[in-house]
């Protein structure tokens, strides 16, 4: 016998100090009361006459003083949790790893997945063991993990709510020293752990045609026009016919049937110019697939649209000329002198300011003075561009390393976005609220306006300001996206609950989608894909079982001290009973 | 243990209940009181004592003729010398007799003024001896109905008290009196020595017995249970005891046993005997005394 809670030596005292205590309250409560009768004489009788039984009046109270130490004995050393491994079995500490990577999603060829099997052998485990066993479970997604304890329903739950989803999957990290750790996977996507870990195998070879890239390309042009490329691959041992499919919401649709060898891929660029804008969908269907999550992706085609754009200059032929010819801007030229406000997407001040902020997003040309403009700090000559964004959208397809700049001013471009600078003044920054971009020069004094980016540059401003983007690319698990306080909604326009951080919006995306971020006036689509090599090729596993649990031996189901609560209480009532019969002392 | 105040003991209510005895007596033995337990010797007693109605066989010598014509009635005059068996009252105030609710001694002192007053009325000379390990107090012959008040004086200050050793008592007693009557012992008879040496001395000195055995509930049916110190009230000795069910079935056995004995040997020599519990009223008890035809002859 061995005790969780305590040691022997302080069971032992304990159970010492508790009979010590019990025999002596025994002793005490044996105190007698006095009571006077008028003779004795006939008690002495009585009592003369019984002598003959003291031998049972000594058993009786010797009796009743090993119920009280049994009973007394039975409930300290409970709280000592005493175990003994053929009753109980033994006591051991069980770490449970659960490969939630997405090929986990991959079916097996009775018609579950990878993913049930492993609950499966969890459970199992769970099963395992001896009443005080502890079990731990955690997940390689990072999303769950617990505590040690006992109760088993606990490590249940949290089991349920597990699901195969993206992320990163990573090997926990374990401390093996004191527990057995087994870790349940396909061995796809972590295929290496420590060698102090058990491996319980889920593997089973299966067919699987995915789609490993999907995304929507900007060719240059103004205005913009859009390619989808579009990647599938054969993962099977196996040739197989595949169908694939790109879709958008007006009905457009371009289908390709492949035949794919094992391991053969497809690559193919599509023209998405008859496209309507909206979402686009992929899909990869062929016979026996096991990985649905891989058939299909999403993109957004940005939807067209005209920008009613105000130009507000004194006299820019070369820029007039500029938004005149590009068939995506309704454009209106104005004098400073003349500005109002009106009903427009955009303004572009050319070395002009109104004295309030714009209502509308703009490009301003020059650094010009304003109220709510920092002024400028200076003329800096001939300032080299040394650095850009070329991440930034108002920069794409722009190149500015050779542009030369005559004289600009020096700005203070605090809370704004650098998008170039050089080494002594920020050169084009970027607002975001309110949205407006600033060249620190006027078109003047550089060549910017002939290069070849410069109208692409104006396009790009444009289309930040108010035209519809591309969707940012995520993979299924937990989404981050840059705006603060966004409401998310689906594809078919549900709301999903998000949790908002510094900055940013948090939600669970556990399936492929095209969700919408939505914030004011600021919009942000996320496509959802799973589209990664590494989880598509769901044969690439040389996991082997390292250990089968095995449901350990035990007799009881509970812990030793639970049934000797029982027991004392038992014996508890039981001398309550003999008490009132006079039996018992 | 409780006694009722000596106040209270022999209050108006308890002089009414006298009375109603007394009549009650005098119908039940009307003509047959006197002559069975008088005997008469015949000769001279100069002091008068006290009259009483002629009845056939007395000494008509002794009539009282100025009486006779006064009231047309024979009444017999009695003189010192005139053998009347007296009655002697022997009432146990040892310590255990002090025990019950009401206690024992109150009830004894009440049914021993009680008979006591059907004795004064009926001019029979009472006696009484209280006693416990000695005779602790003694009330001189007295006779006459006006002598009551001197009976509830004397049992009134009468406490209980020492063990029981009613054979040194009454042996003491008997051995200096030597005039045999009507003896009524009142007692619980809790004695270490035995109930049957005291009753055998006063056989041996050819008195009249009458037994009334008074017991309390608490002795008859005790209400203990657990772990006890028994303490004895008169010796004070204890015992340490269990109360069990099966030792209180016991205990009521040897009770039962102990008040067969004392009836049994009662009706082997033919005495009186009465056994009542302190909640009977003493007036029944005296009744049934009367009934049972030994006490009034």
């Amino acid at each position: 016998m061995r005790f969780l809670a305590l040691t022997g030596g302080q069971t032992a005292l304990l159970g010492l100090l508790t009979a010590a205590t019990i025999i002596a309250l025994y002793f005490l409560k044996l105190r007698h009361r006095r009571v006077f009768v008028s003779s004795s004489l006939l008690w002495h009788r009585v009592l003369d006459d019984r002598q003959s039984h003291s031998l049972m009046e000594k058993l009786r109270r010797i009796i009743s003083i090993i119920i009280a130490v049994t009973i007394a004995l039975l409930i300290a050393i409970s709280l000592a949790r005493p175990e003994i491994e053929a009753l109980t079995g033994k006591n051991e500490r069980i770490v449970i790893v659960m490969d939630t990577s997405p090929t986990m999603g991959t079916h097996t060829s009775d018609g579950k997945t990878r993913w049930d099997h492993a609950v499966a052998q969890a459970n199992s485990l769970l099963t395992s063991g001896g009443p005080t066993t502890e079990f731990r479970i955690s997940d390689s997604s990072g999303r769950i993990a617990s505590s040690f304890t006992t109760d088993r329903n606990e490590i249940r739950d949290l089991l349920s709510k597990m699901k195969p989803v993206a992320a990163d999957p990573q090997m926990p990290k374990v401390d093996a020293t004191d527990s057995l750790v087994y870790f349940v996977s396909d061995g796809v996507t972590i295929p290496q752990v420590p060698k102090e870990v058990k491996r319980i195998s889920v593997f089973e070879k299966a067919n699987n045609v995915g789609i490993t890239a999907f995304e929507l390309r900007t060719r240059p042009s103004i205005p913009p026009v859009y390619d989808a490329y579009l990647e599938v691959q054969n993962f099977g041992g196996e040739p197989v016919q595949a169908d694939i499919t790109v879709s958008g919401v007006g009905g457009q649709r371009i289908s390709r049937s492949l035949n794919l060898a094992a391991e053969e891929s497809f690559q193919e660029t599509f023209d998405l110019t008859p496209f309507e804008g909206g979402p686009i969908r992929a899909t990869a269907e062929s016979k026996n697939d096991s990985l649905p999550a891989d058939d299909i992706a999403f993109a957004y085609l940005p939807i067209k649209r005209r920008s009613r754009t105000l130009l507000v200059t004194k006299g820019n032929t070369y820029l007039q000329t500029l938004l005149k010819l590009d068939s995506f801007v309704d454009l209106t030229v104005v004098d400073p002198a003349s500005f109002k406000e009106g009903d427009f997407d955009a303004y572009v001040f050319d070395r002009f300011a109104p004295p309030t902020v714009p209502a509308r997003p703009s490009l301003i040309i020059g650094a010009p003075d304003a109220p709510w403009l920092r002024p400028g700090q200076g003329v800096i000559q001939k300032p080299p561009i040394t650095t850009w964004s070329e991440s930034h959208p108002i920069m794409q397809f722009v190149s500015v390393h050779d542009m030369t700049i005559e004289r600009a001013v020096r700005i203070d471009a605090r809370d704004l976005t650098v998008v170039a600078a050089s080494n002594q003044t920020p050169l084009i920054v970027a607002s975001d609220r309110p949205r407006w971009v600033m060249l620190a020069f006027d078109l003047d004094s550089t060549d910017f306006p002939f290069h070849v980016g410069f109208p692409v540059f104006v396009d790009n401003v444009l289309a930040w300001f108010s035209r519809d983007q591309l969707a940012i690319h995520r993979v299924p698990g937990t989404i981050e996206v840059p705006l603060q306080n966004a409401q998310i909604r689906s594809i078919d326009n549900k709301t999903i609950e998000a949790q908002p951080q510094l900055g940013k919006t948090v939600f669970e995306a556990i399936e492929p989608g095209l969700y919408t971020a939505t914030q004011g006036d600021a919009r942000i689509r996320i496509a959802v894909n799973l589209s990664n090599r590494e989880f598509s090729d769901v044969n690439r596993s040389a996991f082997r079982n390292d250990a089968i649990p095995v449901s350990g031996q035990r007799l009881l189901k509970r812990e030793l001290w639970f049934y000797m609560l029982f027991v004392a209480i038992v014996l508890i009532a039981g001398e309550w009973f003999t008490y009132h019969k006079r039996i018992t002392l | 243990m409780s006694t009722t105040s000596n106040v209270t003991l022999f209050d108006d209510e308890f002089l009414k209940k006298l009375e109603y005895l007394n009549i009650i007596s005098k119908r039940l033995f009307a003509g047959q009181l006197k002559a069975e337990r008088r005997t008469r010797k015949r000769g001279t007693g100069l002091e008068f004592a006290d009259y009483r109605a002629y009845v056939s066989g007395d000494d008509f010598r002794h009539l009282d003729w100025k009486a006779y014509l006064r009231l047309n009635r024979l009444i017999l005059k009695l003189f010192e010398e005139e053998e009347d068996l007296p009655i002697y009252f022997f009432v146990d105030v040892s310590q255990s007799m002090n025990y019950g609710q009401p206690s024992k001694l109150d009830y004894a002192k009440r049914v021993a003024a009680a008979l006591c007053y059907i004795g004064l009325a009926n001019l029979d000379r009472i006696n009484i001896i209280a006693y416990a390990d000695k005779v602790r107090g003694e009330l001189p012959p007295q006779r006459g109905k006006g002598r009551i008040f001197k009976v509830f004086r004397f049992l009134s200050d009468v406490d209980a008290g020492g063990e029981t050793n009613a054979l040194d008592s009454l042996k003491t007693y008997c051995t200096s009196t030597r005039r045999r009557g009507l003896a009524v012992v009142i007692s619980d008879f809790f004695d270490q020595h035995g109930f049957e040496p005291a009753l055998d001395i006063l056989r041996h000195f050819r008195h009249d017995i009458f037994v009334v055995h008074i017991a309390s509930h608490e002795e008859m049916d005790p209400h203990l249970r657990g772990e006890l110190l028994l303490v004895d009230s008169e010796s004070q000795q204890s015992r340490e005891i269990t109360i069990t069910p099966s030792l209180l079935s016991a205990y009521h056995a040897e009770y039962n046993r102990f008040c067969e004995q004392l009836e049994s040997y009662c009706w082997k020599y033919q005495l009186g005997y009465v056994r009542t519990a302190t909640d009977f009223p003493f007036e029944e008890l005296v009744l049934k005394v009367f009934r049972q035809g030994r006490f009034v002859k």
